[in-house]
């Protein structure tokens, strides 16, 4: 027993020195070769490389994952399409034109559309991006897409688009310098744009907050809203009871609202008023003005409550006002058709024959034609647009006048023709051959050969007469 | 031999003031270069310390901080202002007391081991004639002094009204004053070989004969058992049982924050600074070049020999070196069990110590 504990107690120290170097041996192996062995990455100096990944979808489809908004800011025309289309309003646009006179040349695009002002700012907040993707289809230019798709080249390393600040979020694309908008008669908008930076500089609030700030102010600035946009409102200003303004001002819009006339909607003031015991002297007076009240031409033009109501007998009476006078008759004048298509294809073709500078009566001859082609012209339409003619000045050069724009457009149809076609794959590729068509300089009938021959197995009847009848 | 506070006394000896006064100075100026050598040490260990254990954990450590604009790139200097921010960090913290604590006791705690990690150096040689004050006892003394740091910590574990605190405490007495036994019976085997306490001497034997490392097995033994046991009166890692903090928080330490928290840690790294020393000057030589006893040929002005400053320099390079081992202890053991830390002090060091001291009687009667 007592030779088994020494013998024990021996081969433990034995055992406890051998393992006290083993283990001193593994560290300092670990200690000496930090080159291989150390696992960190100093993460925002280095960056593991991306590996490459299927995720199911095309590599040209990478555009639509989500990444990171891209300007080319050469292309861009300044229309404002996507600032419009933006649901958070993240994306800030001003444009500037050179004013008549000046002949700033303001480029191209490569698309070979004249631009028309300079964008001395075009900011994307990325912070506030969604990533729906509605701005980029609206572009007439394509020149607004996403970049950075997941196995993009030129994003290889910066998949996470991070930056240190949150201001680094805000993208600037546009290259306007300085000089571009003097050169364009822009002073007032570089000091504008100076005042606004010293006070962001300063940490000033600006405008837009500053009414936020108290929350008396705001109670007061709402009612004063309403009163600029509707002058009915305004005659009740003079009163000075809050209470007793505020019932009459519900009244009145709520005899607007119900189709009253201005004696009918006084009355309906005095009784409320009188119910509420708030009879002054100021009040009977402002409801005497009501009653007295004549609109202006503009209540008629833009009536704040009458949009949502628009009553075609209305629409019908301001067409026959404007075709009274046949020098009124402007792109607005388009506005009472409802349906959304027509309308942006007969206003398109009134700016073509704007450019060409046609009279009135060529003009709506064309809007008509063009929308014959579409198929798209029902009779009250045409009717409408006939009336604004000049009885008896019919035009006789309408084939003419077709020839004309259709030269203007390299003897193109347009691409938004292809819209009528039903099937999305179909529409698809017979606008990819449009563009490839456009750009190789091809007329029309070569573009509807070519989609019909490339198509021809995927399409029904009704579409390759459609297409047919583009020649 | 001279010392630090006699050369301060004969330099200013021609200032005509009180001599208490004069006393008074001269302690003064070695007491401040004593606090800078402390604040430097704890600085320069911590930065290392963790160095160490990230590069034997594969990792980097910090990287981030840079001193004076230098950033040290991903080498070992990455980082290298990172203690500075650190010991800024912690004088600011707020002093949190807790409301059933002893107040007073705990306040004078952290003060007790400083002074005991303080008050010990002043018998420390760190170079020839570069020591405070040369006493004849210069290992008792040292002995003596860094055990009051126990007197602190019991406080310390008792005034936080904490039960881990207490349990920290009352784990860190048991230690310390186990591991005092086999530190005291293995200098002990120096005494008796160079026949003197003053730390002075000892390395002026060592210089006439050799390093008692290499001196005899005895010694050589004697050497591991005094270093591992001052790791063990240091309370680190594999003996960290009073800190313990995956059972006991931090110990004894659990209740304090901001700048008495610092001073615990100020003594901590002084105290392996102490120890480190001690174990330099008696086993290792001292202010002794090491190129010395190598004897390969090398010119005498080549060996770096002579003076006060390099002598410093040397024995700083062995006291760096033997707290870079307890660096390396603590990364690469897992701390004992309580009874497996008495088992290893009561059944084997103190044994093997005991006989250590009869058989090196024995080979210095021989040889």
């Amino acid at each position: 027993m007592g030779a088994n504990f020494l013998s024990e107690y021996i081969n433990n120290i034995i055992y406890g020195v051998k393992s006290f170097i083993t283990g001193m041996g593994l560290t300092l192996k670990h200690l000496r070769n930090k080159k291989d062995l150390v696992a960190t990455l100093q993460y925002p100096n280095e960056k593991w490389p991306l590996p490459e990944r299927n995720i199911g979808f095309e590599p040209s489809d990478y555009n639509v994952i989500r990444s990171r908004l891209h300007v080319d800011i050469d292309d861009c025309i300044g229309c404002l399409q996507c600032e419009k289309a933006c649901p958070v309003d993240c994306i800030k646009i001003d444009t500037l034109k050179p004013p008549k006179g000046n002949d700033y040349d303001c480029g191209k695009t490569s698309h070979d559309t004249q631009k028309k002002m300079i964008v001395p700012r075009f900011t994307i907040d990325m912070s506030e991006c969604m990533y729906c993707d509605l701005c980029v289809h609206p572009c007439p230019e394509e020149c607004i897409y996403m970049v950075g798709g997941p196995n993009e080249d030129k994003h290889e390393i910066d998949y996470e688009f991070s930056q240190y600040e949150r201001h680094g979020l805000i993208f600037e694309f546009a290259t306007s310098t300085d000089e571009d908008i003097l050169d364009i008669g822009g002073e007032t908008y570089l000091e504008e744009r100076k005042v606004k930076e010293e006070k962001r500089k300063k940490g000033e609030k600006l405008e837009g907050i500053v009414k936020g700030e108290s929350s008396e102010s705001v109670d007061e600035d709402q009612p004063e809203k309403e009163k600029h946009k509707d002058p009915l409102l305004e005659i009740f200003n003079i009163v000075p009871d809050k209470v007793a303004r505020g019932i009459a001002k519900k009244a009145v819009v709520f005899g607007k609202r119900s189709g009253f006339d201005f004696s009918k909607i006084s009355e309906e003031v005095e009784g409320r008023i009188s119910a509420a015991g708030k009879t002054t002297s100021e009040m009977s007076t402002a409801i005497e003005t009501l009653k007295n009240y004549k609109p202006t031409p503009i209540d008629i033009e833009d009536p704040s409550n009458s949009k949502e109501n628009e009553s075609s007998s209305k629409v019908e009476k301001g067409v026959e006002e404007l075709a009274s006078k046949s020098s009124d008759f402007n792109v607005k004048s388009m506005d009472f058709i409802t349906d959304k298509m027509i309308r942006g294809i007969a206003k398109k073709t009134f700016m073509k024959c704007k450019r060409l500078k046609l009279d009135v009566n060529a003009t709506i001859d064309s809007i008509i034609s063009d929308l014959d082609t579409n198929s798209k012209l029902d009779n009250d339409t045409k009717e409408k647009l006939l009336s604004f003619k000049d009885i008896g000045k019919t035009s006789d050069n309408l084939s003419e006048i077709k020839e004309t724009i259709k030269e203007e457009s390299n003897s193109l149809f347009d691409i938004k023709l292809l819209n009528a076609i039903e099937d999305k794959m179909i529409r698809g590729s017979a606008k990819k051959i449009y563009m490839a068509g456009k750009r190789a300089n091809k007329s029309s009938s070569e573009v509807v050969e070519d989609i019909i021959n490339e198509l021809s197995d995927k399409m029904d009847d009704k579409t390759k007469g459609l297409i047919g009848d583009l020649e | 031999m001279t010392s630090i506070v006699d050369y301060l006394l004969n330099l200013l000896s021609f200032i005509e003031i009180d001599t208490s006064l004069l006393l008074i100075f001269v302690i003064l100026i070695p007491g401040i270069g004593l606090f800078l050598v402390m604040t430097v040490n704890a600085m320069v260990a911590v930065y290392m310390e963790r160095k160490v254990s990230a590069f034997m954990q594969d990792r980097l450590g910090p990287m981030e901080v840079g001193l004076l604009g230098f950033k040290g790139g991903k080498k070992f200097w990455g980082g290298i202002g990172q203690t500075i921010a650190d010991a800024i960090k912690l004088l600011t913290k707020e002093d949190i007391v807790p409301d059933n604590a002893d107040k007073k006791l705990m306040l004078l705690a952290p003060f007790i081991i400083f002074i005991g990690a303080f008050v010990t150096f002043v018998a420390i040689p760190f170079s020839e004639n570069l020591v405070v004050s040369d006493f004849n006892i210069g290992i008792f003394y040292i002995m003596a002094m860094s055990s009051v740091g126990v007197i602190g910590i019991i406080l310390a574990g008792w005034s936080s009204n904490n039960k881990w605190s207490l349990y920290g405490a009352m784990r860190a007495a048991a230690q310390i004053i186990s591991y005092e036994i086999p530190i005291g019976l293995s200098l002990l085997l120096v005494v008796i070989v160079a026949g003197s306490l003053n730390l002075g001497d000892i390395v002026q034997w060592q210089s006439n004969h050799r390093w008692f490392i290499l001196h005899s097995p005895f010694t050589f033994i004697a050497f591991f058992i005094y270093f591992i046991s001052v790791v063990a009166e240091t309370n680190r890692t594999p003996f960290d049982i009073p800190e313990a903090e995956s059972e006991l928080v931090a110990g004894w330490m659990t209740e304090y924050s901001g700048f008495k928290w610092a001073i615990f840690f100020l003594s901590e790294y002084a105290n392996m600074l102490i120890v480190s020393i001690v174990a330099s000057i008696v086993f290792l030589g001292g202010w002794l070049s090491p190129l010395a006893i190598l004897n390969i040929g090398i010119p005498e002005k080549w060996m770096f020999l002579d003076g006060p400053i390099l002598g410093f320099f040397w024995l700083m390079i062995k006291a760096m070196f033997l707290i870079f081992v307890m660096m390396w202890f603590r990364w690469t053991f897992p701390r004992l069990r309580v009874d497996q830390l008495m088992y290893l002090c009561w059944k084997v060091f103190i044994p093997f110590a005991l006989a250590n001291l009869f058989f090196v009687s024995i080979w210095e009667l021989i040889f």
